[in-house]
């Protein structure tokens, strides 16, 4: 019997270590627990990104712990209240400056100029400088994450649907104006019911109101604008897409089939995308697409669009600060787990030579990359939001704003209404910051 | 042998006491103290304001639309009430085809509630959903079910009647073989009819399984959150699908305001048990006691 189960334990120990399992593992092993939300797609990539960094360094082992986005917030403040936050998770720019106040996640600062995973002045400053906040005001001082990606917001178009319509894509050097604009997209726009192609998605109202001169905020962030006819002519442009031109598919349609979806089954034919878009169109888009320079306004002939981020921070009360610094680091920066991120169709790379060499030369649509970059490097702009302690206000703003796709109200009896609130709401944010 | 028992029964209910303790009375404790602060959740920093919080949210133009809403949601009672007596009635007496409706009736309730939703969000869908599709056939176009503020509500309050009809006809069936034969037995040697014995009998003697589906409802109904989370961004367009909970979920993860969220929260236990007492105060006109 004795015989026996000594046997059974011998084979069961040659079984383990033959399928790779760590049954003897090393002593001061460690293992960090990561945190993130993200699509089917985003969360393989992160998987093999892991992995990566599992055989780059075999001493840690990591957690990876995946939730819906919509259960994000809710799960890391309940994990942070009962102390256990997790060593490395995602983080929105507009959450840094709480965050930082509360004085749960790390300061990197003195690891971004030392460390072993990339070089600071080969990342997208601008991508860095999302985590930058020195206590006051967002985009200086200390960094307080990582950036997982920085994502410009293009403008994709169905390359057969422009064809068959007889338009050519405006170029960097000649972008089209916002009449130029309406006209290719009422072109574009043809028959009935289901069938229905429609000339483009609802329009970024971003773009539109950058492009015009206005914003929501002013200069300092501490007056809302959302009232100054700038702001108002580009909401109401945006909204006479619809109302007026009917190029776009109605507020009720939208909520019908979202807009990625209508895009692959090409009943429309421009849309603004994100690198992040770039892996899922591969599978489902079933004819040619590229992206293209956003148009501008007649009144400035200025191109503006935002890019977005999501920042990989370090919980402060990690037991490994300095591992999992190494983790967020290794996720954002190193050149396997970037380059994951281009076969995999996520993200642009954050290294700038990366970026301008190994993800240009990729021959997989879109053909036009080079339009990311030049976001990036020239008009790309944070959101207005991130600048602000809470954005409150603009959810406020958003919330109310179908009252204007649906004509109920004009943009400019729209934003006299609700600016008052939003001031309300910005004050409020810039008193919780003072205390 | 006393001693002995008093021992068992002692280690058979510590742990429910101590799950009470722990997941009940001191959350709550901890909510009633944070209702009085202005902690955002993130650091320990908790501050004493008073009732600086409760005067916030009283003030503030979405919570009231928030309450409406909320008490939208109170709707379906009487017809969910209406339609699983009749179900349980139905199935009590063996009616053909009950088998189907029981199955068709009891599902929503045994099903994941997200499933549910994203069933409802394909079957209300303004384009290509079966309702707005049917409605098509015969030339009216349906309305923006999940888009439109007047019309969200409605597709909640539907979905939350449907949900609730099995569960209510499981209960009131409960209800029904609890009846003594005999009560039907001395009616039919006094020649009532039908309608008669079920006005004069069967129905007296469920009122208190239909009291308990009151209670039970109201209080579902008022914390409608999880329909309101899956069917709208930002509860639904100018706040219009937006409950209590769905506010004090808004305030506590959306905005880091945690001492808002609980005093939300707290008034808002206060008014649900405010209501379950003039249940029970009203119940004595019409629950049938016992013999």
């Amino acid at each position: 019997m004795k015989k026996r189960s000594a046997a059974f334990a011998l084979i069961t120990a040659a079984a383990l270590a033959l399928s790779g399992c760590s049954a003897a593992q090393p002593a001061g092993d460690k293992t960090i627990t990561f945190m993130g939300w993200g699509s089917p797609e985003e969360i393989t990539a992160f998987k093999t990104m892991i992995s990566q960094y599992e055989h780059k360094y075999p001493h840690v082992k990591v957690d990876y712990i995946t939730v819906p986005d919509t259960d994000f917030a809710t799960k890391l403040q309940t994990m942070i209240a009962s102390k256990k936050t997790p060593d490395v998770f995602y983080l929105q720019p507009e959450k840094v400056m709480p965050y930082a106040d509360a004085g749960l996640i790390a300061d990197l600062s003195s690891y971004v100029k030392n460390n072993e995973v990339f070089k600071a002045d080969n990342v997208w400053k601008k991508a860095l400088d999302m985590y930058r906040y020195d206590g006051k005001s967002p985009g200086k001082g200390a960094v307080y994450g990582l950036p997982k990606d920085i994502g410009p917001f293009t403008l994709a178009y169905n390359k057969d649907l422009f064809d068959a319509a007889g338009i050519t894509a405006p170029t960097d050097d000649a972008p089209w104006t916002w009449d130029q604009f309406e006209a290719a997209a009422k072109k574009l726009t043809h028959g009935t019911g289901a069938d229905k192609v429609y000339g483009s998605t609802p329009y970024s109202v971003e773009s539109a109101v950058w492009s015009n001169g206005g914003d929501w905020l002013n200069a300092n962030h501490t007056k809302v604008t959302v009232t100054d006819p700038k702001f108002v002519d580009a909401l109401q442009w945006v909204a006479d897409l619809n109302l007026k031109d009917h190029v776009v598919p109605t507020p009720a349609e939208q909520s019908a089939l979202p807009d990625y979806q209508r895009f692959v089954d090409g009943k429309v034919a421009m849309m603004g995308i994100g690198p992040w878009n770039q892996g899922g169109l591969w599978n489902d888009a079933k004819f040619n697409w590229d992206i293209m320079p956003w148009p501008v306004s007649p009144a400035t002939g200025k191109e503006a669009i935002w890019y977005g981020s999501i920042g990989l921070a370090v919980s402060n009360t990690s037991k490994d600060k300095s591992d999992a610094s190494n983790l967020a680091a290794f996720l954002a920066f190193n050149k396997d787990a970037q380059q994951t991120n281009i076969d995999k169709g996520q993200a642009i790379p954050n290294l700038v030579d990366m970026a301008k060499n190994n993800y240009l030369k990729t021959d997989k649509a879109p053909a036009n990359k080079q339009e990311f970059i030049r976001i990036i490097e020239d008009y790309g702009r944070r959101a207005t939001q991130t600048y602000t302690y809470n954005s409150d206000w603009f959810g406020t703003f958003n919330a109310n704003v179908a009252s204007v796709w649906k004509g109920e109200k004009t943009a400019a009896q729209y934003t006299a209404s609700i600016q008052d609130e939003m001031q309300k709401q910005l004050d409020d944010g810039i008193a919780q910051q003072g205390k | 042998m006393r001693r002995h028992e008093t021992a068992w029964g002692l280690a058979f209910v510590t742990p429910i006491a101590l799950q009470v303790i722990l997941f009940c009375i001191v959350p709550v404790g901890i909510a009633i103290y944070a209702g009085f602060t202005n902690w955002n959740g993130l650091s320990g920093r908790q501050d004493f304001i008073g009732l600086e919080n409760f005067a916030t949210f009283l003030t503030d133009k979405y919570f009231w639309i928030a309450s409406g809403n909320t008490l939208v949601m109170l709707v379906p009672i009487p017809f969910y009430l209406f339609f699983g007596i009749l179900l349980a009635v139905g199935v009590h007496r063996g009616t053909p085809g009950s088998g189907v409706f029981r199955i068709l009736f009891f599902l929503p309730y045994i099903s994941s509630i997200v499933a549910l939703v994203v069933l409802w969000k394909w079957i209300f869908n303004y384009q290509y959903g079966l309702v707005n599709q049917g409605l098509a056939l015969i030339g009216i176009q349906g309305p923006d079910w999940l888009g439109d503020p007047a019309w969200i509500k409605t597709t909640i309050v539907l979905m939350i009647a449907w949900k609730l009809i099995g569960i209510t006809s499981i209960y009131v069936l409960a209800g029904l073989n609890n009846i003594s034969e005999t009560y039907y037995e001395a009616a039919r040697i006094d020649g009532a009819s039908a309608a008669r014995q079920f006005f004069q009998i069967t129905l007296p003697m469920l009122t208190p399984a239909i009291f308990f589906l009151t209670i039970i409802g109201v209080i579902g109904s008022l914390q409608t959150f999880v329909e309101v989370q899956l069917f709208t961004a930002d509860g639904g367009r100018d706040y219009s699908a937006a409950t209590i909970t769905y506010y004090i979920w808004q305030k506590a993860f959306g905005s880091n305001e945690l001492g808002l969220a609980s005093a939300t929260a707290v008034f808002f236990a206060l008014v649900i048990l405010g209501v379950t007492l003039i249940q029970f105060r009203l119940s004595r006109r019409w629950v049938f006691e016992g013999e």
